[in-house]
């Protein structure tokens, strides 16, 4: 060692320094991230561990009028859910593969839920629901083989009902993102279940009850931690009891049979909505099964629109059943005296045009009772253009609700038309002329009602000038006791300053039309004194009509709980059969007979259009019989 | 003498050491603790057991002189080396690097051996050079005694422990007097090494927004070449100019100019084995989220163990980050962060005092010490302690890349805890026989 042997200070106290001052840092870094920063990384830790499940309300049941049992119910079932943030790339490849293969759900629809990239959240996502206890049992027993699966009881919607009352319930689906977007702050989340038409959607908020939760720490693995688990019980949706009288539903969707039309019951005096029937109608159930979205495909492409309501959502000319609004109009207006006459020569000339009355050899005299009786083109064509005018006809139309909402509890109701010169201006940029006021004096041309306007109208004719709004909706009930919440009163939905007088004698003019006219043959019940008015209305084939028939019965009661509004409507669709008053035949037999519709059927055994129906069905079976036997022997050929 | 001998025991370092050690064996059995509360495995036993041995040799190694081992520094080093190239033919592969010996069921890790071979081997070196070579001679070498053994380690490839070479080299030269330009060259070439290395995965990880063209700079072959040329062009105008003008100026001008000849040289070439899960490793200290359920899950799971630690920490076999399991490698890398997260800024404290005892406590040793193989063994064992202490706290608390090398005397293993106490013990050597007899 050559050199003397010296301590080199400087180095060493250098490298205390740098030590030091390196200690001093990281603990100011460890200061800053525990002690200034510490509640944002405890919240991340937290967050990190803890998974909020939801725990699901169950939703309300619906009941009849009779309260007897539901005709919507909660079937037993189960959704399976993954959380993506809790998978890695592999275990994801796995899952979605036996996912596939087990529960048959498609790649497509599993690359959407379970994005591949690695930022995946840890809400857990619904995958599929209206899973049987069967199927859980099965994953859970292979649960390697589905990584991150959990489950929870998701009872699916039971319709045992099925039939016509679809239209009226609707049914019930996931959120579309599109609703989302609108319910988000409604306490809705990307899982939810949401009435999608009917009662279900108007009712959803009432119906689906508030979603609890349970947060729960877990492990990198998603195991619970042994720790309570913070639980916000859920608060179950309300049943509600609807006006509907399943018996009066069930008779009425039976009478109208596989006519495409409506049928619409009212209890006048209060609103309520005892039936309402739209043919074709769907099976939601089929909504449920693993065949969802094919059934709802067809069901869409369906030529007849079975997701159309006809009693809300379809116009119609209301043809011969609107000379009722021109008798109350003439009669209020004093437009045309009771015992003039106007004589009918099958038809009427207005500038180059002529107008046919439905009897081609004409009613000859008759009066304005007589007119309504018989239906009369001629006679309304006459008080329309010399005596009532469009202006009039218009306003009295509206009086009677036409051509505005009935504000129904039924989402996605249409609002018809009364045409006017204004409108007429406004849509085509043509005057009006007579010929129009022609038309709308016997209900044709633009005018458009829908099944329930009309009820409506007819309601204020039997309530003498107070129409109620139709209601479905009576009471809500706690889903788990059955105790009444609330219940629905009668709404005035519009008050008519028509007399009652005029009311009086149309009600009796619309007697007339059973007693003495264009009803009488056909309204055959001795169960129930009835008065209403037939229509028949053009609507472009040349050998079928559209068919209306709108009545009250019974005519006179001390009590007016008991009187009913019926309209019935057949479209022009159909084969002509002017079904609408046969089937308000069978219809009021039933209600006021207490019947069903087999044993009015029985009853009525020897009706005349009974024996005409069950004739043409016969021929109609034979010629089918003939070509399947033809078909046969080909095929015995071969 | 014998009494006099004893009543100089260090003792401060021999507590600071238990200290940590205690400590470690605590979270050792903390991080073994799974959220249902089972104990998952019994490395706690296995580290009381490393403990204990390790004491033994702290305690036995401080009566050994130290002063013995300039003589045999050397077979040390030569058999430690052969050890080296054995694991490379024999090794078993752990976490992707063949760094294993297994001796009749027991695992060693030579390259964490190597440490104080290295150490012992540079300090004879360095002290036996003092004058005999000229500055630049004795740099050379004893950057060779450096790069054989770290060159080995890559091989495994680990690069952490290879890296930590580096540090106890540069330290020792720096208290050895190799002239502070060379030990510049070197920090400001692995300076650059790393710039040019990670500017191209910051380019292509982190900016998604569009490229920025100066990364291609380090990723294209061909401009690196370009830059090699330039500069060597300038490397030789400037000798020239040094030679022929003896301006001072030149000198240096040469000096960057060889820089980023080296640099660009060893970026290339580095570009070539470097892994891109390394590469990803590196840069992830930057932005964890560019790879949160990858690369950056370590950071992220850690980070956040760390900071909701709080001031007084969640309690002992109380995180929820760790018992959770959402931090890996809680007994060797990640150990800090169940320490932060279970004792809080207070037990992070006491874990940073504990060290900086020791650090301190050695250099106050090293300025009595004898001559100067107690000097260059002492900055060794402190530069090797402090490296593994900055990188590995560092990486818990997400400001260093993860590297993967374990806080020595706290993280479970028997290799490093007994290549740690074994350098403590060459300090307290140093203390105890720091007179000439």
């Amino acid at each position: 060692m050559p050199d003397k042997f010296q301590i080199p200070k400087t180095q060493i106290i250098f490298l205390m320094v740098v030590i030091v001052a390196a200690f001093i840092f990281y603990a100011i870094n460890l200061a800053s991230m525990q002690i200034i920063n510490f509640t944002e990384y405890e919240r991340r830790a937290k967050e990190v561990a803890s998974r909020e499940t939801t725990i699901l309300a169950q939703r309300g049941e619906i009941y009849d009028t009779s309260k007897d049992y539901p005709i919507v119910m909660n079937i037993p079932s189960f959704a399976v859910y993954a959380t993506p943030g809790e998978l890695d790339e592999e275990q994801k490849e796995v899952l979605k593969i036996n996912l596939n293969e087990y529960l048959n759900i498609s790649f497509n629809d599993l690359d959407r839920k379970i994005p591949a990239d690695t930022t995946g959240s840890f809400q857990p996502v619904e995958l599929k629901d209206a899973l049987q206890y069967e199927q859980i049992t099965y994953i859970a027993e292979h649960i390697e083989d589905f990584p991150g699966i959990t489950w929870q009881s998701k009872p699916i919607r039971g319709y045992p009902e099925q039939g016509s009352i679809s239209h009226v319930i609707g049914y019930v689906g996931n959120i579309t993102s599109e609703e989302f977007q609108v319910l988000y702050n409604k306490g809705y989340d990307r899982n939810s279940t949401i009435g999608k038409s009917g009662i279900e959607k108007q009712y959803d908020m009432l119906l689906r009850g508030k979603d609890g939760s349970r947060m729960r720490m877990v492990d990198v693995k998603g195991r619970r931690i042994e720790e309570d688990a913070v639980i916000k019980p859920p608060e179950n949706g309300n049943s509600l009891v609807i006006s509907i009288d399943m018996d009066i539903q069930k008779l009425c969707e039976k009478a109208l049979g596989d006519r495409i039309g409506s049928v619409v019951v009212m209890r006048p005096s209060t609103g309520e909505v005892l039936a309402m029937v739209s043919y074709p109608y769907y099976n939601p159930n089929l909504f449920y099964t693993d065949r969802s979205k094919e059934e709802y495909t067809k069901l869409s492409l369906d030529q007849r629109f079975p997701f159309l309501n006809r009693a809300i959502q379809s116009g119609y000319a209301p043809a011969s059943t609107f000379k009722v609004i021109m008798t109350a109009a003439v009669l209020q207006e004093e437009a045309f005296p009771v015992d003039r006459t106007v004589t009918c020569h099958g038809s009427m000339t207005l500038g180059d045009r002529t107008f046919n009355c439905h009897k081609l050899s004409g009613h000859g005299p008759l009066t304005l009772a007589g007119g309504l009786a018989q239906s009369c083109n001629v006679f309304f064509y006459t008080m329309g253009v010399e005596y009532l005018g469009v202006d009039k006809i218009a306003a009295y139309s509206e009086d009677f609700g036409f051509g505005n909402y009935t504000g129904i509890d039924l989402p996605g109701e249409s609002r018809g038309l009364v045409p006017t010169p204004a409108w007429k201006e406004d849509v085509y940029n043509t005057v009006w002329v007579g010929g129009d006021t022609m038309n709308i004096s016997i209900g044709q041309g633009a005018m458009n009602v829908t099944p329930l306007q009309m009820a409506s109208a007819i309601s204020m004719i039997v309530n003498e000038g107070v129409a109620y709004k139709p209601h479905i909706l009576t009471e809500v009930l706690d889903q788990t006791t059955g105790e009444v919440i609330s219940e629905v009163q009668p709404e005035i939905l519009h008050t008519s300053d028509i007399s009652k007088d005029t009311f009086r004698t149309l009600k009796d003019y619309m007697r007339g039309v059973i007693t003495d006219g264009t009803a009488k043959y056909v309204i055959t019940t001795q169960a129930v004194d009835a008065a209403g008015k037939t229509g028949t209305g053009q609507a472009g084939y040349d050998e079928q009509w559209d068919s209306w028939f709108a009545c009250f019965a019974p005519y006179e009661t001390d009590n007016p709980e008991e009187q009913i509004v019926l309209v019935v409507n057949v479209e022009a669709v159909n084969e002509w059969e002017w079904w609408a008053p046969k089937a308000s035949d069978m219809i009021l037999q039933g209600i006021f007979a207490d019947q069903t519709y087999e044993e009015v059927l029985e009853e009525f055994d020897r009706r005349w259009y009974l024996i005409d129906l069950r004739k043409r069905q016969q021929e109609a079976m034979e010629a089918e019989l003939a070509e399947s036997e033809a078909e046969t022997s080909v095929e015995g050929l071969q | 003498m014998r009494t006099k001998s004893f009543l100089r025991f260090e003792i401060i370092i021999l507590l600071a050491a238990i200290g940590l050690s205690v400590i470690g064996i605590m979270f050792i059995y903390s991080s073994a603790i799974s959220s249902d509360g089972i104990l998952q495995n019994n490395e706690y036993i296995k580290q009381i057991v490393w403990v204990s041995v390790g004491l033994v040799v702290l305690i036995g190694g401080s009566f050994f002189d130290y002063e013995r081992l300039r003589s045999l520094s050397l077979y040390i080093y030569l058999t430690l080396i052969g050890l080296l190239l054995l694991v490379l033919v024999l090794g078993e592969v752990v976490n992707g690097a063949k760094s294993w010996l297994s001796l009749s069921g027991v695992g060693i890790q030579p390259s964490e051996f190597m440490k104080i071979a290295l150490i012992l081997q540079l300090a004879t070196f360095l002290e036996a050079s003092g004058s005999k070579y000229s500055d630049f001679v004795r740099f050379i070498i004893s950057l060779i005694i450096m790069a054989i053994p770290m060159g080995l380690v890559l091989i495994q490839p680990d690069m952490g422990t290879a890296m930590v070479y580096i540090p106890i080299y540069l330290v020792m030269a720096f208290v050895g007097g190799i002239k502070k330009r060379y030990l510049i060259f070197i920090l400001a070439t692995g300076a650059l090494v790393i710039i040019g290395t990670i500017i191209p995965a910051w380019d292509i990880f982190i900016v998604t927004e569009k490229s920025v063209k100066l990364a291609k700079v380090f990723s294209e072959p061909k401009l690196l070449l370009i830059i090699i040329g330039a500069a060597a062009a300038v490397f030789l105008l400037s000798g020239a100019g040094f030679i022929f003008l003896k301006k001072r100026y030149f000198y240096w001008i040469g000096f960057a100019a060889l820089i980023i000849i080296v640099a660009s040289g060893m970026t290339l070439g580095e570009s070539n084995f470097i892994k891109d899960y390394q590469l990803k490793r590196l840069i992830i200290f930057m932005d964890p989220q560019v790879d949160p359920k990858g690369a950056g899950w370590n950071v992220i799971q850690s980070i956040t163990a760390v900071g909701s630690g709080g001031p007084g920490g969640k309690g002992f076999l109380k995180g929820t980050q760790s018992h959770y399991r959402y931090l890996p490698q809680q007994s060797t890398d990640f150990i800090f962060s169940i320490i932060a997260e279970e004792l809080g800024f207070a037990g992070c404290l006491l874990v940073f005092v504990l060290f900086l005892v020791i650090l301190m406590r050695s250099l106050f040793i090293l300025l009595s010490a004898k001559d100067y193989f107690a000097l260059y063994i002492g900055s060794g064992v402190v530069a090797m302690i402090f490296f593994h202490f900055i990188v590995n706290i560092g990486m818990a608390m997400g400001i260093m890349p993860i590297t993967g090398i374990p806080l020595l005397l706290v993280s479970y293993g028997g290799s490093s805890m007994l290549t740690t106490m074994t350098g403590l013990a060459l300090v307290s050597s140093i203390y105890l026989h720091k007179y000439k007899y």
